[in-house]
């Protein structure tokens, strides 16, 4: 899945790449984001493409004077960021506030806007800028923060795959040594027991586990 | 109230992921799933926690949540657009009145009060409008509001107003999420702000700001949180959206029990995970408004089920919009802003659920402001909060 999500989105790239990156340069783009593995990757990706990134940031400790000072054209913002409804302040023009900045809504396009929201991005950009424009950027972070997503749950799964061998291997060697039987056999017995009760292995073992611990055997 | 949840039509969904923000009036919302309200109308309530207004709007759009606790506001200015994604909405319950309070730091307080208390909006406007124009060189002041839209703006504004100074001009209003209000506060890049409790309580609780102003002191018994959902999600989900509303308004009810008020702080502490003596002073009531000073009484902090409080007033909801147009800086289209509310603040949903509930219903859709010093009955049996506002207000010609 990783792989496939890797590969659209080189394909992406490439037809960006072959569309004039001249427009790009000029727009200023900046990125929030906590996740630091993430944030790095969408500014990477942006630079890549030609894109000036202007400021990344983890947190929004001065939000509003990065605003002032950079005057990104685009911000990029992960969905779940508390710092949205201070975004959202700057769609208000007051003295203090001279250039509005709105929350991208595309010309309507509702099913766009529901996958950068499934892919836990949004994005504002300055009043009157072209959203023809800021879509590929959007799309960009969407690759991008799919790609962490997927990253993450492999992640998530190897490291699950590892605590179930280990809990597998440390039921073996609990069971062997307390019922005097070799590695091989409590190994045997144990995947007897897992299909007699048609339960996973390391499901098994956990259930070993407890029963060795609490001093009885298991029947 | 009774209710039999057997004789209501059958729900077209009955596992419902509803969202709220971690304030002390979420309080409706958490209570009925832990008094097992949810369960009576057959519905299997998830809450989720959001961290910004702008997410639970935007989840509740694209359907990610199915309700949400939403600033009064906010189905108002979802449907205009202001701000973000647009969707027309509807809100069928206002959760509760009140909330808020103005906090200021505490060298500011104590510069500008000099250590009394005064527990009357106008007054601590008035001695804030003085000090700030009597400064010597003048101070640039910043305070935050929790939302550019919410009541919190509307009351910081009246508030400033009343105190003869321009929000626009004299000082500067910024956004800040509350949970990050106290540190600013703190590290003094704010110089005050107005938010929901629990965070003014807890900035007096560390002798870091004073409570200079309740919510109900600048405007009495104004709707501050309310059910929100899409107008498309209630008109494929009526029956749900109904139970839901039920649901809610005997947590309500509940909730208006002074008596119950310890079980609730308890309940919140272990949802929201804050300490039971940051919730407690304003769901009892017993608020302190600076660390060293006395507890001030304050019935009416939050108000949950009494006063009408449920019922989406289209008064209210035109009253929010002209506010709004203040903060925007821009009058709104009339013929806009009548539409948005008739559609959006929706008083048959109200009467719907209350008369199942067996309660009594106001038969006007639209309440007086600023009329009422004191509780007053609309109709026999119909009892209603004072509805006092400080002015001027942004409308006003200057």
């Amino acid at each position: 899945m990783h792989a496939i999500i890797h590969q659209k989105s080189l394909a992406f790239r490439q037809e960006l790449m072959s569309e004039s990156t001249s427009d790009n340069n000029a727009l200023r783009v900046m990125v929030l984001d906590d996740q630091f593995e993430r944030v790095a990757a969408v500014e990477t990706s942006l630079i890549a493409l030609g894109f000036n990134v202007v400021s990344v940031l983890s947190s929004a400790q001065g939000l509003l004077h990065q605003i002032g000072e950079q005057r990104p054209d685009v911000i990029l913002i992960d969905l779940d960021s508390p710092d949205r409804d201070v975004l959202e302040s700057l769609a208000i023009v007051n003295a203090h506030n001279p250039t509005p900045i709105v929350m991208f809504s595309g010309s309507d396009d509702a099913s766009f806007i529901r996958e950068a929201i499934d892919a836990g991005v949004t994005a504002y950009q300055g009043q009157g800028l072209d959203p023809d424009r800021v879509k590929p950027i959007i799309e960009l972070a969407m690759s991008q923060f799919r790609n962490f997503e997927a990253l993450r749950q492999e992640l998530a799964a190897t490291r699950s795959e590892l605590e179930d061998h280990k809990t597998v291997e440390r039921a073996k060697a609990a069971l062997s040594e307390r019922h005097s039987i070799g590695r091989d056999e409590a190994h045997r017995l144990m995947q007897k027991l897992s299909m007699d009760r048609n339960q996973r292995l390391p499901d098994i073992a956990r259930t070993v586990l407890a029963a060795l611990e609490t001093g009885g055997g298991i029947a | 109230m009774t209710a039999q949840p057997e004789a209501l039509p059958l729900p077209e969904q009955t596992a419902l992921e509803v969202g709220y923000i971690r304030l002390t009036d979420s309080a409706p919302l958490i209570m009925a799933a832990s008094l097992g309200l949810y369960e009576k109308y057959g519905l299997d309530v998830t809450l989720r926690r959001e961290v910004s207004w702008a997410n639970l709007r935007d989840k509740v759009v694209v359907g990610a949540l199915d309700a949400a606790q939403m600033l009064a506001p906010l189905p108002l200015t979802t449907a205009l657009g202001l701000g973000g994604l647009r969707a027309n909405m509807v809100t069928g319950l206002v959760l509760s009145l009140n909330g808020n309070a103005i906090t200021l730091a505490r060298g500011i307080a104590e510069e500008v009060f000099e250590g009394s208390v005064l527990d009357d909006a106008a007054a601590s406007a008035q001695r804030f409008g003085d000090w700030l124009r009597q400064s010597e060189p003048s101070r640039s002041i910043t305070l935050a509001s929790a939302h550019g839209f919410s009541c919190h703006s509307i009351q910081l504004r009246l508030w400033l107003r009343a105190g003869g100074l321009d929000p626009d001009r004299d000082l500067r209003i910024i956004v800040l999420p509350p949970e990050q209000m106290m540190d600013s506060l703190a590290r003094g890049v704010i110089d005050g702000y107005c938010v929901g409790e629990p965070w003014n309580s807890v900035a007096v609780q560390h002798g870091i700001g004073e409570v200079v102003a309740t919510g109900y002191g600048v405007w009495n018994n104004l709707a501050e949180k309310v059910l929100g959902v899409t107008e498309q999600w209630h008109q494929q989900h009526p029956a749900t959206h109904l139970r839901l509303r039920m649901a809610l308004m005997e947590a309500c009810q509940w909730l208006a029990d002074e008596a119950n008020c310890e079980h609730a702080v308890k309940v919140l502490s272990e949802t929201l995970a804050l300490p039971e003596r940051q919730l407690a002073p304003s769901l009892t009531g017993r608020m302190q408004f600076r660390r060293e000073g006395q507890i001030q009484p304050q019935p009416y902090f939050h108000v949950f089920g009494r006063f009408q409080a449920g019922f989406p007033w289209r008064s209210t909801a035109n009253d929010i919009l002209e506010h709004c147009a203040g903060i925007l800086g821009r009058p709104l289209a009339e013929e806009d802003r009548a539409a948005v509310v008739q559609q959006t603040y929706r008083t048959d949903l109200y009467r719907d659920a209350a008369r199942r509930l067996g309660m009594v219903l106001p038969a006007v859709d639209n309440k007086p402001t600023n009329e009422h010093r004191e509780v007053w009955q609309l109709a026999p049996g119909l009892e209603m909060g004072p509805d006092v506002r400080l002015g001027p207000h942004d409308s006003d010609p200057r």
